[in-house]
């Protein structure tokens, strides 16, 4: 089944009063339990094929589908309902609220599907074990090293059991080894849970390990392979 | 609680702009307070001495005295009067009197004044002429003895012990006189009260105005001032048409506006201060706002509705406001508490208040549910101050928020 299918995508965005043609009629589909890779050097429009797919971003033409919906007929309060029921995020930067602890950073998805409180953070605690990183559910993310915040920042994504992880860049700001380990969590979750994932990235390593790989160039696919192949 | 929680946090963020604010709060609520219970305190002090100097409670006249103080308008017999008063339980005191404009003369000078004849025990009870005295003594009940203020003792150029002469229209339409002698000099709050008022036991009024029995007003205390209406409600059913009852709201209606008004007036003095402190509050939450821009476009990313946003904006200006508040109410408790006993001198002024019938030192009322209202206003001022901050947060797209360095 389809978790997300794009159909003719174009995205031109102004620069300075430049119009800058970010995506030409890219058309894909992932799989449900796929672990994509959508690579590409800078500017190739990796962010914002993943903004689109994310409904972070609405497309100049073409139309996207998540689960089989048409998300371009949704409203901004419905399009932000889709991605905090379906849609974990990992961002480059982490971006953990940095006055709560790692375990609240977890815990506040499920606060805002209004999950009751003992709920949240038993589910919170028990990833965190399951992570391991249940030493860390007292810290802040300014006594964290990266890895760290970056395993939290998984873990915010998928504690609420989403259809689909998109993560941008999640090992630009890590050394190897700790992308590394990073990756092994994200394809323990993707085996174990079945969570689509779908990274945006041009880390060698990261492309290594996809098994499903979208190579963009100048906003339009080049190529589509599967591992192995 | 994890959403307060959050906003609570959120505003220690930055400690030292935040802590400004909340200071800035504090003297607001502490300014309010302190100048309504000063307010508040001068106004108490203006009322209770014109009750206590003279008016009372109630008072009571043959109908059209009040209108024309004439010794023709007296009551010819007062005995149905003091009868009903003594016969209702909310009555603590009453006091018999004569009233007549005349003048009163020395060897010097003389002056129009209001003379009042008094039985001295009945009015010592109801009034504070008594405890005014400050030097000489107060009336014995002894015939010719006279009590006058030290300001008109000055203006007739006479002192204790010195004789003058009173003299007023009699019920006969001729002058009556009488000379007494000056056995106390006193000195009220009101220093238009002092130059009019002097008093002389009420056998030597009456057989001065040639009034026989007759009484100008009985004047009466109640045992609590809540009992005021019920007492005049009581009185009208049981006194003939050829009586007026006057209670203290009757005979004191522009005092009671001051009062009303000044209240009203202190809603306009909230509303500066509101609107002094409001743009230092916009500033804060827009700066925590802008500071926050690629925060919210996370948290929208990750699903957070507008709704919750607001919330957590509005709560964390709440939360600032409910701190400031909270500090300023306790010290402007605190301050008024102090001054409600030790008082402020405002001797400077005196000359001043005194005009008004309002002492040298004025001593702040602590008016709990005014503290109460002064902090409420300070909350909603924050919360309509973060409306704006929390317009712009709602407007940010999610993408160009993420986006934002």
């Amino acid at each position: 089944m389809d978790i997300i299918r794009t159909e003719n995508l174009e995205k031109i965005y102004q620069d300075n009063g430049v119009p800058v043609h970010a995506l030409h009629a890219v058309s894909m589909n992932v799989q449900k339990g796929e672990f994509t890779v959508i690579a590409g050097p800078s500017g190739s429009g990796k962010t914002t094929l993943l903004n689109l797919i994310g409904a972070l971003d609405v497309p100049t033409t073409g139309k996207v589908y998540f689960e089989g919906e048409d998300v371009g007929t949704k409203s901004k309060t419905q399009l932000a309902s889709l991605r905090l029921h379906k849609m974990g995020f990992v961002f480059q930067a982490y971006n953990l609220i940095p006055v709560l602890s790692a375990l609240e950073n977890i815990e506040f998805t499920m606060m805002l599907l209004q999950i009751s409180e003992r709920e949240r953070k038993e589910r919170a605690f028990a990833l965190m074990e399951e992570l391991g990183i249940a030493e860390l559910a007292g810290k802040r993310p300014n006594k964290m090293s990266g890895g760290q915040q970056q395993r939290v920042a998984v873990a915010r994504a998928i504690v609420t059991n989403p259809s689909l992880v998109l993560a941008d860049e999640p090992t630009a700001n890590l050394d190897s080894a700790t992308g590394g380990a990073l990756l092994d969590l994200m394809e323990q979750m993707n085996r174990e849970k079945n969570i689509t994932f779908v990274f945006s990235s041009h880390d060698p390593q990261v492309i290594q390990r996809g098994r499903r790989l979208v190579l963009l160039r100048d906003g339009r696919i080049e190529r589509e392979s599967h591992a192995g192949s | 609680m994890m959403l307060l929680r959050l906003a609570w946090r959120n505003i220690w963020r930055n400690k030292r702009r935040s802590l400004i604010i909340i200071t800035s709060i504090v003297v607001g609520v502490v300014a309010m307070s302190f100048v309504e219970g000063l307010s508040s305190g001068f106004l108490k002090q203006m009322f209770e001495n014109q009750l206590g100097a003279y008016t009372s409670h109630l008072q009571i006249h043959h109908r059209g005295f009040n209108d024309n103080k004439i010794v023709q308008n007296f009551i010819a017999g007062s005995g149905p009067v003091t009868t009903a008063l003594e016969q209702n339980p909310n009555v603590q005191h009453l006091s018999r009197r004569v009233i007549a404009f005349g003048i009163l003369s020395s060897a010097s000078n003389s002056a129009g004044v209001s003379i009042v004849g008094i039985s001295p025990t009945d009015e010592a009870n109801i009034t504070t002429i008594d405890e005014s005295v400050l030097e000489g003594r107060y009336l014995s009940g002894q015939k010719h003895e006279i009590v006058i203020s030290k300001r008109l003792a000055e203006t007739l150029g006479a002192g204790l012990g010195d004789r003058v002469v009173a003299m007023a229209s009699t019920l006969d339409g001729k002058v009556g006189s009488e000379v007494f002698r000056i056995v106390g000099l006193y000195q009220s709050a009101s220093s238009a009260f002092d130059r009019m008022h002097i008093y002389v036991p009420l056998q030597n009024a009456q057989e001065m105005l040639r009034v026989g029995e007759r009484i100008a007003e009985v004047a009466v205390v109640a045992r609590s001032i809540d009992s005021v209406g019920a007492i005049k409600a009581d009185l009208m059913k049981r006194l003939d048409a050829s009586y007026e009852v006057l209670s203290y709201q009757d005979l004191l209606p522009s005092l009671l506006m001051q009062m009303e008004m000044a209240g009203q007036l202190m809603w306009v003095f909230y509303l500066i201060i509101g609107l002094a402190m409001i743009f230092g509050i916009i500033n804060t939450m827009l700066m925590s706002v802008f500071e926050r821009i690629h925060e919210f476009g996370v948290l929208k990313a990750v699903g957070m509705k507008n709704g919750i946003l607001v919330r957590m904006i509005l709560l964390e200006a709440f939360l600032l406001g409910s701190v400031g508040a909270l500090i300023g109410g306790g010290g402007g408790i605190l301050i008024n508490l102090q001054l409600s006993s030790s008082g402020i001198n405002f001797a400077a002024f005196s000359e001043g208040l005194a005009t008004y019938g309002a002492g040298a030192v004025i001593y702040p009322v602590i008016s709990y549910p005014s503290i109460a209202t002064g902090m409420a206003v300070i909350l909603l001022i924050c919360i309509l101050a973060a409306m704006y901050p929390a317009y712009r947060a709602v407007r940010l797209e999610p993408i160009n928020a993420i986006r934002y360095v």
